[in-house]
């Protein structure tokens, strides 16, 4: 890289740059044509023509300082280009361009004048590994500033020196800490950490504060004694230790290595940095080549594709009334009004209201800050047993018992009261929407919105195109869910749509095994081996027997007489929430037996355990029920939250073939 | 000015955040913020996003010495361009409808094409200050340069001094608190507790009919997660009213009571003017015209009712228009207290007021009470001072909208014995009520109006 020709300082297309009267250099990163700046190879070469101006510049007087900033509204830069890392990880020259960037920081470090960088929003993976290099950082504190390290969900961790920089700035627990989880920083803790040297408090501020760093000479002072002394030998391995514990209660080596990789990295080489920029290089090129990480950056992609699903749509719902107060209609509602909308909650019954308030209190409590937000958001959720606040609705949702002729007379009763473009939904599961739809004065209007339990946690909700629904309407439909924060996925009506699809397969598959006689916590521990976030009898005791067994003849998967899954429903054993079905349940958890089977055995269990799932995935993409083989993998794995290391079932399907291909 | 022609003032439409109770939801928000947070709604409402607006005024009765820009502080906040000046102005609770006036005349004038009014207060976020004399003399040690003069600043300090002072509310030349004043009005005129009461629940529920209809839907824009006015109470019981104690007068003569008075309120509210011209180039609808206007104040030093001045100020507009007092289809009475309101009406009917006050052969009469304050009022929303006014604008002019040669009259009183009146009428000329998303169109009777929650809110976007 280092013989490309030099972009040029006078034409440059992603950043603006000056030296202005007062002798400051302003570089202005503003990605040509995107609304997020990333360190693609062109930014970073313009960035090099950049560095070398203001060196010469510096060395004849001409400049004094130089500030690194954005001309966007929402960041500062959100990280490298991630469409760029499939070549660069394919490539035989990944150190060297690597180590291209890596010099390009360490020239800015070097600057004989102040460098500041001065970040509003996301200032993301590479671009906080650059706003290290520069010698003093200051960030606005509003609400979209962000700092973090997100390439450990990636599969990598940071290779620009960044492992170096951090733990020289915050110290050791502190830059792991964020490394390690990839967790977002917000400005007051950046700056308490020490990531971030001063804060101000709007973007305003920022070209002035920086202005006055740069003539001050100002510099930051890195981690505190202490701090740098927790990276000494002794107390290094202890925390290497401790972290290693606390990573592998979250995720497996085998599945994710590059957390426990960055540990080893921070064990061996921590207190210097001399040893620790080359090791760094070093310990990143296996795992950004490698399969994991591919295939996390294959996940990463299928989430900006559903987030992206219908572009430039301008629905913005703020109402939404939700019909059901039982558990599923209750947090839809509750969660509508922690992504800021007003919710009106439905249900003839009082007491179910009464309970889904208190339920909805406790969502509030544990995922809004603040005691005001937690009294604004109480305040949007109104329970309206009349269903008064439909009219004013923009998303009308119902979830009430699955009864065809119930559904359809609640549908006929909201038709006429509907305000003109608002979306008309229905959470069934097992019903068609046609049916439903039929006795509607506008059949095209209704739309499914099918969400996943519980629906705080599950990020995918299914947008069910019935066979009359309007475009317009699932386009709305899927803006919704993206307003709520979740992945909308358009599935084709049909039964199971996709996700209950591919797993009733997976589940009953497991109970079959279960019953001819294989040990129950062996089949459970070889689909947790297999990446499964839990093994199929765990699940079908999670969702409940008598609902497995539902949506099993809903699919018409074979007779249910006499199996074990029958007889325990039978016996009143539904599972968790009976306290006992395939498990014992006590306080909320499995009693599990403690034994261990052959590693190789698990393996191979485990990839037969999955199979039934991916021959149903093959079927699902064969009728095309959703679009795409890539809309196949991304509902499985954000709706299943099947293995994402693997890359999704088809993918994973394909590698296989592909490996027992290359093997012959 | 060359051109002495008199343009209509097009008023386009208003915003405002919910209106919440003093510490409560919007206890750590800054009058900066919410009225940022109104102009941003406004900014979005209308499509403003990077558009010049040639003056933004307004400001907040109860207000910080930091915030002496408050206006342009806040304009620079917003996505309107940076080069749309913002002038702080202040009339106690008349301010952003006296701003909304100041600009209209602008605009009729020619002098500018577009203006936005606006107003915030927050009495959560109250400046607190030391007293005058420890105040001057923290002044005085900034200005004395040795230590002996920096001592000597200090000689016969008293630690009494150190105790801060809330901003007053009280009126300064009387010593008496708002509440005060109004309760003394209140047995001038022979208001009863029961006719106060009364006013006060229908505000409640004229409001809260109001806000099931989807009538405040385009109205408010939401702050700090909050979507609806927390003073408004569904389910408002009289007699549980008539079980408070009074707050101002303790004895049983008092009447006034916290139901029947506006709470202090946080809030902010801003309101889009504009000639025609500009409007229609800009294709933004033009929901009401504001066409007449008077400020007036009376001596309450001397002893006349403190609330009182809106009388003058609606009698001499009214001459000025040429209209008598019941020639419109709404009214906008703010409800500072519910006896406010009540002693106003009965001063227009009573021909002895009238003719001393008003100096009038006839008293101005009744209005239709139906036609008073349809959506409700300040008792059911909540009082922010400087925000009350833009908030009645743009409700106002929403109503108005949906009829045809329609007129709204506006009153509101100030402290400082002010009051300031305006009257807006319906830029519908023809039998073609602006056309909305919903289909229940208003009837013409006003006291079904709920259902013409019909607003212009369907045609902008």
């Amino acid at each position: 890289m280092t013989d490309n020709p030099q972009a040029n300082i006078d034409a440059l297309k992603d950043w603006r740059f000056e030296i202005d009267f007062e002798g400051i250099a302003w570089a202005v990163f503003d990605c040509e044509g995107e609304t997020m700046n990333t360190l693609g190879r062109r930014p970073t070469e313009e960035l090099m023509a950049i560095v070398a101006r203001v060196e010469d510049a510096a060395d004849k007087g001409e400049a004094r300082g130089l500030v690194i900033t954005s001309g966007k509204d929402t960041n500062f830069i959100a990280g490298a280009d991630i469409r760029e890392f499939d070549d660069l990880a394919a490539g035989e020259d990944m150190e060297e361009a690597l180590s291209t960037t890596i010099a390009l920081f360490d020239r800015i470090e070097k600057l004989r004048v102040p460098v500041v960088a001065a970040i509003h929003g996301f200032c993301l993976g590479g671009g906080l590994e650059l706003a290290m290099a520069c010698h003093y950082r200051i960030a606005t504190r509003e609400e979209g500033t962000r700092l973090g390290f997100p390439e450990v969900k990636l599969g990598i961790f940071p290779g620009l020196n960044g492992t170096v920089r951090s733990i020289e700035l915050a110290g050791a627990m502190d830059a792991m800490g964020i490394m390690l989880t990839g967790r977002m920083v917000r400005p007051g803790p950046a700056r308490a950490i020490g990531i971030v040297d001063q804060l101000v408090a709007t973007h305003h501020r920022l070209r002035w504060a920086a202005r006055k760093a740069v003539l001050q000479k100002r510099k930051s002072k890195g981690a505190p004694w202490w701090k740098r002394l927790l990276r000494k030998a002794p107390f290094r391995k202890y925390l290497a230790k401790k972290m290693r514990q606390k990573t592998s209660e979250k995720v497996r080596e085998d599945h994710y290595p590059a957390p426990f990789k960055l540990i080893e990295l921070f064990e061996t080489f921590g207190d210097s940095r001399r040893r620790l920029k080359p090791a760094e290089t070093t310990a990143f090129v296996p795992l950004m080549a490698g399969e994991t990480a591919g295939n996390l950056r294959r996940v990463f992609r299928l989430m900006e594709m559903l987030k992206k699903e219908v572009p430039g749509e301008t629905f913005k719902p703020r109402r939404v009334h939700v019909i059901g107060a039982g558990t599923m209609g209750a947090d839809i509602a509750a969660w509508c009004v922690v992504c800021g909308m007003e919710a009106s909650l439905q249900d003839l019954n009082e007491e179910q209201l009464v309970k889904a308030q208190a339920r909805a209190k406790k969502l509030f409590r544990k995922r809004l800050k603040t005691k005001q937000a937690v009294d604004a958001a109480v305040a949007r959720l109104i329970s309206d047993p009349d269903g008064k606040h439909i009219p004013r609705a923009d998303v009308v949702i119902e979830a009430i018992v699955e009864n065809l002729e119930i559904k359809q007379k609640v549908f006929a009763g909201i038709e006429p009261k509907l305000k003109a473009g608002a979306i008309l939904a229905t959470n069934t599961s097992s019903l068609q929407i046609e049916d439903i739809a039929k006795t509607l004065k506008d059949p095209g209007r209704l739309i499914g919105l099918h969400f996943f339990n519980p629906v705080p946690q599950l990020p995918l909700v299914e947008v069910i195109l019935g066979a009359g629904s309007l475009d317009t309407e699932v386009r709305k439909g899927c803006a919704f869910v993206t307003a709520i924060k979740k992945f909308p996925l358009i599935v084709k009506s049909c039964p199971g749509f996709l996700v209950n699809r591919v797993l009733a397969p997976y589940m009953l598959d497991g109970a079959r095994r279960y019953q001819e006689g294989e040990p129950r916590d062996k089949i459970d521990q070889a689909a947790v081996k297999f990446g499964m976030p839990m093994g199929p009898l765990e699940l079908s005791d999670v969702v409940g027997l008598d609902i497995c067994k539902h949506v099993a003849e809903t699919l018409k998967l074979g007779p249910m007489d006499d199996s074990e899954l029958d007889r325990l429903v039978k016996n009143g054993k539904l599972g968790k929430k009976t306290g006992e079905g395939f498990y014992v349940w006590s306080k909320g958890k499995p009693k599990r037996q403690q034994a261990t089977f052959d590693e190789e055995e698990l393996e191979e269990l485990g990839r037969d355990l999955v199979k039934p799932m991916l021959d149903e995935c093959e079927r699902a993409l064969a009728e095309r029920i959703v679009e795409s083989e890539d809309h196949v993998d991304a509902g499985v794995i954000f709706g299943t939250g099947f293995a994402p290391f693997r890359g999704g079932p088809l993918h994973y399907r394909k590698q296989m073939k592909g490996g027992a291909a290359e093997a012959a | 000015m060359a051109e002495t022609n008199i343009r209509r003032v097009a008023l386009i439409g208003g915003v405002r955040i919910p209106f919440c109770r003093a510490h409560g939801p919007y206890g750590d928000l800054t009058n900066l913020e919410m009225l940022t947070t109104a102009l941003n709604g406004l900014v979005e409402r209308f499509s403003l996003e990077g558009a010049h607006i040639d003056e933004v005024t307004g400001g907040a009765v109860v207000t910080h010495a930091k915030d002496w820009n408050l206006a342009r502080e806040a304009v620079i906040g917003t996505k309107l361009a940076p080069t749309t000046p913002g002038i702080t102005m202040m009339q106690a609770c008349g301010t952003s409808l006296q701003a909304a006036l100041g600009m209209g005349a602008k605009i009729a004038t020619g002098q500018i094409e577009c203006a936005i009014a606006c107003g915030s207060d927050s009495v959560s976020d109250t400046p607190i200050v030391f007293q005058r004399k420890f105040a001057q003399r923290l002044v005085k040690l900034s200005r004395s340069r040795s230590i002996i003069n920096k001592l000597s600043v200090f000689k016969g300090f008293s630690l009494s001094e150190l105790a801060p002072v809330p901003p007053g509310v009280n009126e300064p030349r009387t010593g008496l608190g708002m509440g005060q004043h109004c309760e003394l009005m209140a047995q001038e005129w022979g208001i009863g507790r029961e006719e106060q009461d009364l006013l006060a629940y229908e505000s409640h529920k004229k409001a809260s009919a109001a806000y099931e209809a989807g009538f405040l839907d385009d109205l408010l824009v939401p702050c700090a997660g909050v979507y609806r006015d927390n003073n408004l109470r569904d389910d408002i019981d009289l007699e549980d009213m008539a079980n408070l104690k009074t707050v101002f007068e303790r004895s049983n003569r008092g009447t006034l009571t916290a139901a029947n008075s506006t709470p202090l309120t946080d809030g902010a509210s801003a309101v889009l003017l504009g000639s025609e011209e500009w409007a229609n180039a800009r294709g933004l609808p033009i929901l009401a015209y504001l066409t007449h206007a008077q400020t007036a104040a009376i001596d309450f030093v001397a002893g006349e009712g403190l609330l009182m001045a809106p009388t003058v100020a609606v009698s001499k507009m009214l001459d000025q228009a040429e209209l008598t007092l019941q020639d419109f289809d709404f009214y906008e009475i703010h409800e500072a207290f519910a006896a406010q309101v009540l002693c106003t009406l009965k001063a227009w009917e009573s021909a002895q007021y009238c003719k001393e006050v008003l100096g009038k052969d006839k008293p101005l009469g009744a209005i239709d009470r139906k036609k008073m304050n349809v959506f409700g009022s300040s008792l059911a929303f909540g009082h922010p001072f400087a925000a009350t006014g833009g908030r009645i604008l743009g409700s106002l002019a929403k109503q108005l909208a949906s009829k045809t040669k329609a007129r709204g009259l506006i009153s509101v009183c100030t402290a400082g014995g002010m009051g300031v009146s305006a009257i807006l009428e319906s830029a519908v000329e023809k039998n073609s009520p602006v056309k909305a998303g919903s289909t229940d169109l208003q009837t013409e009777s006003t006291d079904s109006s709920l259902s013409g929650h019909s607003g212009p809110g369907g045609t902008v976007n």
